[in-house]
């Protein structure tokens, strides 16, 4: 257990050293983007040994304690943030915004207790992992929209001009974000369909609006609502990166509250 | 002649016209936001414990449907763009068999002792108005179950041994429990988290032929010491209250168990004034009959869905994903992610 949480701080400072570079860097107009994004990869290492030894000596993925469902997520969010940040070099600045968000995440896990807990017999299937693993991808997507909603947010707040000024005009930057939404949206519809079959093995019911399935249901309407908006009223860059933001935090909070707050359900009765 | 066609069409136009009209109204993408934002506040307004309210998801997602369907109709977007309508029309169809589904669904519960044949009897259920039982088809028999625990006494694997006649008539046996329903003519049988002892008796009334039957006693461990029961002998009005007495420890919370029976236990039974401590084979004299206590038991309490819309929803949806993902890989592939 104490290799596994010294790597794990090692792997946190790696990301905070990462992103506070990549805070510096728009604020004083630089490009050390090899550098951050060299800086995220070492941390993802890093932190997925210490993934691994605990997988190994728990004998079960991390999803189960709020430590686990954050420590993976921050490691997958930053994973696909990683490969956005590589393949799409519009993206990169995004870093400043992105970051942020996961040192909150990084924060709270920093405050939850590692201790192991109780992996409920429902858990033993196939379904979990490729509903955890759409759910991922679909908050990753989300998570690298919001970078790039962000950036057109700081613009218009008249903020970190110089190096946010290089980068394409607004028009440009919200079709990038946009498509980041669609692929999460694609994502977050699958994660529903492979929930929903496990849930019809496990429970023996497809759905029964328990509190995170009626939130997660609602997120994606959020979607829908949004794809739909923007549509209807040819919305204005500034608007679609405010609905961007505005989704994200709904899928946050159906992600990291909702299991918080409603304890019982979906986790299987004892 | 010519002039009376011409009069027809004139009469005809404004009707369908109006119809036309109509149609588009109801097409409208602004009606569209105003139901999804309905949908949602539905979603978090309605209580899904008790069923109340339900008309607050119900309402949106049928007017919702019709806005769907005559924008399908209406809308030049859907005739260009065939994933796009794909995907709604995979919605749509997620729609209607979600509603299908309501309709003619079957959610209950029942109990069965070790060695029990399933007869298609409920200990609770509900359906849609539509439901027609076809229960009595899916029977099959509980054959005793393993669970183990680990330490907390937190329940880990339910193993449960069943045995049914296929439809050749040919006997199968197989192992439930967990993430592994039986399936029964579309009925999908799942063990529960209630389960308990169950104590069988011979009932030998006086002047009658003997019965075996067995009570189930309240589920354990949740009614760890409340593990009596009041019953009736059957074709009597006798009363009788039962509890299980016994000392050892069956889970222990310091380490890994298995549900199992006490190796020494008695039977507490009270007729009014009268009460007597049996083990297994020991017997109580009655004026109507002889009540024999023969041994100890389990049963196992299952849940049961019925809904055929299942397969159909499945493919439902991977239709709409499927249609979704195409959609979008054909308009961004116009220009690459990184220009
Ligand atoms: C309830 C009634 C609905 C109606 C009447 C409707 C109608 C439409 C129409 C007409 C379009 C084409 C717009 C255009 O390209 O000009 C469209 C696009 C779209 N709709 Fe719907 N829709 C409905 C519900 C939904 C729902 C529930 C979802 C998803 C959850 C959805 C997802 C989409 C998507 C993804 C697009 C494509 C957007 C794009 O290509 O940018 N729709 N819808």
């Amino acid at each position: 257990m104490a290799t596994e949480l010294q790597l794990l701080w090692l792997a946190l400072t790696l990301y905070t050293l990462a992103g506070s570079t990549a805070i510096g860097a728009t604020v004083l107009a630089k490009r050390p983007e090899r550098v951050i994004l060299a800086i995220i990869l070492i941390g993802l290492f890093v932190h997925a040994l210490s993934l691994g030894l605990r997988w190994e000596r728990v004998g079960h993925g991390p999803f189960i304690t709020m430590f686990e469902i954050l420590s993976s997520n921050v490691w997958s969010l930053l994973l696909i943030f990683g490969v956005a940040y590589w393949r799409v070099p519009a993206v990169r600045p995004a870093a400043a915004v992105v970051m942020p968000v996961l040192f909150l995440m990084m924060a709270w896990l920093l405050v939850t207790s590692p201790a192991a807990g109780h992996y409920p017999p429902t858990y033993r299937t196939i379904w979990l992992y490729i509903h955890v693993l759409f759910g991922k991808v679909f908050l990753g997507s989300v998570l690298v929209a919001v970078g790039v909603a962000g950036v057109i947010l700081l613009r218009h707040a008249r903020f970190g001009v110089a190096r946010l000024a290089q980068l394409p005009d607004d028009v440009r930057l919200e079709n990038l974000a946009f498509r980041f939404m669609m692929l999460g949206f694609i994502f977050e519809t699958l994660m529903l369909i492979a929930g929903a079959i496990w849930a019809q093995d496990a429970w023996g019911r497809y759905w029964a609006w328990d509190p995170l399935e009626s939130w997660a249901f609602t997120t994606w309407l959020a979607l829908a609502l949004f794809v739909h908006l923007r549509i209807t009223f040819k919305l204005r860059p500034l608007y679609s990166a405010a609905a961007i933001v505005a989704v994200f935090v709904l899928a946050f909070l159906t992600f990291f509250g909702v299991p918080f707050v409603a304890t019982a359900p979906h986790k299987g009765a004892v | 002649m010519g002039m009376s066609d011409a009069r027809v069409s004139t009469a005809a136009a404004p009707g369908g016209w109006i119809a036309a009209a109509g149609l588009k109204r109801l097409a409208s993408l602004k009606l569209t936001l105003v139901l999804l934002l309905l949908l949602g506040a539905g979603v978090i307004g309605h209580d899904p414990v008790t069923g109340g309210a339900a008309w607050l998801v119900a309402v949106p997602l049928l007017l919702g449907a019709v806005n769907l369907s005559a924008a399908v109709l209406t809308h030049p977007v859907f005739r260009q763009q065939t994933a796009l309508l794909m995907f709604h029309v995979a919605l749509l169809a997620i729609v209607v068999l979600v509603a299908a589904g309501r309709l003619t669904y079957l959610n209950g519960q029942l109990e069965l002792a070790e060695g029990e044949v399933f007869k298609g009897e409920l200990a609770r259920s509900e359906s849609g108005p539509w439901h027609r039982s076809l229960l009595e088809r899916a029977r099959f028999v509980n054959d005793g179950f393993t669970i183990r625990y680990e330490k907390g006494v937190r329940r880990a694997e339910t193993r449960n041994t069943v045995r049914w006649l296929d439809d050749t008539g040919r006997e199968q046996k197989g192992v439930i429990g967990d993430n592994e329903p039986l399936v029964r003519h579309g009925y999908r049988f799942y063990t529960s988290f209630n389960k308990g002892f169950a104590p069988v008796f011979i009932w030998h009334p006086a002047g009658g032929p003997p019965q075996r039957g067995s009570i189930n006693l309240p589920s354990y461990p949740i009614h760890e010491y409340g593990q009596a029961l009041e019953w009736t002998l059957p074709g009597t009005q006798i009363k009788l209250w039962t509890m299980l007495q016994f000392d050892e420890v069956l889970l222990d919370s310091d380490r890994v168990s298995q549900f199992r029976l006490p190796t020494r236990h008695t039977l507490v039974v009270r007729i009014g004034d009268a009460r007597q401590e049996l083990v297994p084979g020991e017997r109580m004299v009655l004026p109507a009959g002889i009540l024999v206590y023969e041994r100890l038991s389990t049963w196992m309490g299952y849940t049961v869905f019925y809904d055929w819309t299942l397969p159909w929803l499945f493919v439902a949806c991977l239709l709409a994903v499927a249609s979704l993902a195409w959609h979008f890989w054909k308009k961004f592939a116009v220009q690459p992610w990184d220009r």
